[in-house]
């Protein structure tokens, strides 16, 4: 979908490398510029078979990688043909990076060299306010963003969501910041202009909170895990006889909501809710994250504790009502539903597994590439197609422009 | 033309309405359930209200022939279409794809599902605490050893769901300039859930290690954790040889530069229970405030914990707009989501969420004004 587009990034961690990935999956030619010491991310742990991180091998695929050197501002000029000749630049380091390698120029609106570059600046927080230039992670994000409260109780130790959630939630501003520049200056009776457009790590993460913001706005009532969610215990769904699982009746249509809770609570013995006039009877106070969960929940289990929880949940979806198992992500992997939907492709020669970009499109059939590079693998390669002789590449190295 | 429910559907249409799209949604007769989710404001759902920003509301009944018709009609002058309904419905009601590309040939058909449109729990309904359980999300989560714990509910799922629709509508929009043709973006739970843990699973895929509860620690890096200073936790990431050498020199421990047990990253991650065991105490010695000075200036990533009174005034957040506040005439003013990017040239918006079946008499108005052959019932 992108093919004979040019993306050039300049930027390390998740956020910025994921959302070049993705512009490479939908069929962008990349090239990663790094600095001399590499993107910190090529020193993640665990490393795969070959020593090269499993992380950044995943964010970094199908992606030409040109080495800067000891003195990166040598490499100014080279730099300024390669933004000269791209449609799109993505960018972490800000403006005292930009100035530092001599290509700040670019970042301008209409830079005369390339009036078309969109630059997408990816920061942690936000290109503006007093927090703009101080160093962040996606554990400090999360902290910050206060989603650190909603795991866990105020008496333990603090935890994080396991997953990358600021990294990857900001990856995918940022494709949509580069796709929608992009679209704004070549669609028909277009701008024909790029633009600079900036998304940030807490920025995802805020602006991802948005049910809770308006939750906490003014509201009627405490009530529902919005209000109060920060002060319930740690959510652990409900125990069976071997492994918890997540429920929830009365369905999303509706003041009313759909039946079947009735019948599920019969079904499986646990009829003497019916007599309690606290509960609806759809369901929804009672299960899910109603607002009798929790006082109901030793009910639920100690029925529970009788059936597995694939009975369960299998009981609770031919009543047309949610359910799942907590699984690990080899399990998710494995179960039926996951190989059927075909999210990871597979490399015949090397046999590396990865994960496919997470969509389909009718008309197309993405291609997904296997191999990331060496720090400075294809300087040689990219200094070339820029112009520059064996011989300039040859003094760009000793200079310390680029990497030897 | 937004027909879609609940949250992952319509924030999807919302996103696309801050980049400055027209959205028009579609309610059903008895209205999206978010309307009555608690808590409410002056009677109004408050994830309605965070929902369908920038949006009209009308309400058809697609089960009407006529009402079917005006969808139709729309769907003809649309450039992309969102649903969220459980797989099958679409068919059922006249708003399946093959019908709509045959009115609207250059229509992107956003599809978001649950579990995805093939495979034996297609049909199965979803929702983000489903998704949770389902897609490993809530099993690397907890304190080390823990099964699993999930993240108490923020619709987070739904959200990144939306944002992964965005980000493949905006793919197939910016082809149609290129190939004239319209098509359909299949999105479910399912694959944005494992894309948001991208990492995790690579980790998974090239390394064979599963992800696990952790509490605050990162399998990738150490230290990448919490501490508990004097007074409360302060959050210390260390990515960098040089940042390692900072902490260091910051806790008065330049002898564990050298320390073979962690001269590198792999060093410290292997040794990280020795790591912990040293660094704990120095934390403990000092409030928080004193970290956050000492490390920050030597340019280690170190932070405290915010909650929504703590940062929706915070300068950081208020500078950058990360906050939007929305005013509607029946429910007053909310915050919402700020707008995720910004473009130096497009200005991007929030406005309120609309006046459910608001919009209703206008749309039809607008759509049976002009004379389509589909709204002429031919």
């Amino acid at each position: 979908m992108l093919q004979g587009t040019r993306i050039i990034e300049l930027s390390e961690g998740v956020a910025g490398p994921l959302a070049a990935l993705r512009l490479a999956d939908l069929g962008a030619d990349v090239i990663k510029v790094e600095r001399a010491e590499g993107d910190w991310m090529r020193d993640a742990e665990p490393l795969m078979a070959n020593g090269m991180s499993a992380a950044f091998f995943a964010l970094n695929r199908g992606k030409r990688c040109l080495a800067l050197g000891s003195d990166p501002s040598a490499a100014s000029e080279l730099l300024l043909r390669l933004l000269a000749d791209a449609d799109a630049f993505i960018v972490d380091g800000g403006e005292a990076q930009a100035e530092s390698l001599g290509f700040a120029e670019a970042l301008r609106p209409n830079w005369g060299r390339n009036p078309g570059l969109v630059v997408v600046d990816v920061s942690i927080w936000g290109e503006n306010g007093p927090m703009a230039a101080l160093p962040g992670s996606e554990l400090t994000v999360q902290a910050m963003a206060g989603y650190t409260r909603y795991l866990g109780s105020a008496d333990e130790a603090p935890k994080r969501l396991g997953a990358d959630v600021a990294g990857a939630s900001a990856s995918a501003f940022a494709v949509q910041a580069a796709l929608a520049a992009l679209y704004a200056r070549d669609r028909r009776n277009g701008s024909r202009a790029g633009q600079q457009v900036s998304v940030s790590m807490l920025n995802a993460l805020i602006s991802m909170k948005s049910i809770h913001l308006a939750a906490q706005s003014d509201p009627d009532q405490y009530a529902g895990p919005r209000v109060g969610g920060a002060h319930y215990p740690p959510e652990k769904g409900w125990r069976t006889a071997d492994r918890p699982i997540f429920f929830a009746f009365g369905g999303s249509v509706g003041e009313e909501g759909r039946p079947g809770w009735t019948d599920f609570v019969t079904e499986i013995g646990l009829d003497d809710l019916l007599k309690n006039d606290q509960l609806d009877r759809n369901g929804r106070n009672s299960t899910g994250h109603g607002s009798m969960v929790n006082a109901m929940r030793p009910a639920y289990e100690e029925r529970f504790a009788q059936f597995s929880a694939a009975d369960l949940v299998g009981r609770i979806r031919k009543l047309g009502a949610n359910a799942a198992v907590y699984m690990r992500a080899d399990e998710t992997l494995a179960d039926p539903q996951t190989v059927a939907m075909d999210l990871i492709s597979e490399d015949p020669e090397s046999r590396r597994q990865v994960l496919k970009f997470p969509a389909r499109f009718a008309n197309v059939q993405l291609q997904q590439r296997f191999d990331a590079p060496e720090l400075g693998k294809d300087s040689e390669m990219i200094a070339r197609e820029l112009g520059f002789s064996r011989a300039e590449f040859a003094e760009l190295q000793a200079r310390g422009a680029l990497a030897m | 033309m937004d027909v879609s429910i609940m949250a992952a559907g319509p924030w999807t249409g919302a996103l696309l309405g801050m980049l400055g799209a027209e959205v028009i949604k579609i309610e059903p007769p008895a209205g999206d359930g978010t309307r009555w989710v608690m808590p409410t404001q002056r009677g109004m759902g408050t994830n309605f209200i965070s929902m369908n920003v920038n949006k009209k509301d009308a309400v058809l009944d697609f089960k009407n022939p006529a009402d079917r018709r005006l969808a139709h009609e729309l769907a003809a002058r649309s450039d992309i279409f969102v649903q969220n309904f459980r797989v099958g419905v679409v068919e059922r009601l006249g708003l399946d794809w093959p019908t709509l590309q045959a009115i609207n040939p250059r229509l992107i058909y956003c599809s978001i599902s649950g579990f995805g449109e093939t495979g034996p729990l297609s049909r199965a309904g979803c929702a983000d605490p489903i998704m949770q359980a389902f897609s490993g999300f809530a099993c690397s989560n907890g304190a080390p050893g823990e099964e699993m714990e999930a993240f108490r509910f923020t619709g987070f799922l739904d959200l990144a769901t939306s944002s992964n629709a965005v980000q493949a509508v905006l793919a197939a929009l910016y082809d149609r300039e290129k190939t004239d043709r319209g098509q359909k973006v299949e999105v479910s739970m399912l694959q944005s859930a494992v894309a948001l843990q991208f990492t995790r699973y690579a980790e998974l895929l090239g390394a064979g290690l599963v992800p696990v509860a952790r509490g605050s620690e990162n399998p990738a890096f150490a230290p990448d954790r919490a501490f508990a200073a004097k007074d409360q936790a302060v959050f210390v990431t260390v990515h960098r040889p040089r940042e390692w050498q900072a902490l260091c020199e910051v806790l008065e421990r330049a002898d564990l530069i050298g320390d073979p047990r962690f001269a590198t990253n792999h060093d410290r991650v292997a040794n990280k229970e020795t790591l912990n065991a040293i660094l704990a105490p120095i934390f403990a010695a000092r409030p928080a405030v004193w970290w956050l000075r000492a490390l920050n200036r030597r340019n280690v990533a170190c932070g405290i914990a915010h909650n929504f009174e703590t940062f929706r005034f915070h300068r950081q957040i208020v500078d950058n707009e990360m906050i939007a506040n929305t005013r509607h005439p029946d429910w007053g003013e909310t915050s919402v989501a700020g707008v995720p990017w910004t473009f130096s040239t497009d200005a991007c918006r929030v406005a309120s969420a609309p006046t459910p079946d608001g919009d209703t008499a206008a749309v039809i108005t607008e759509l049976t004004a002009s004379s389509s052959p589909i709204a002429a019932g031919r």
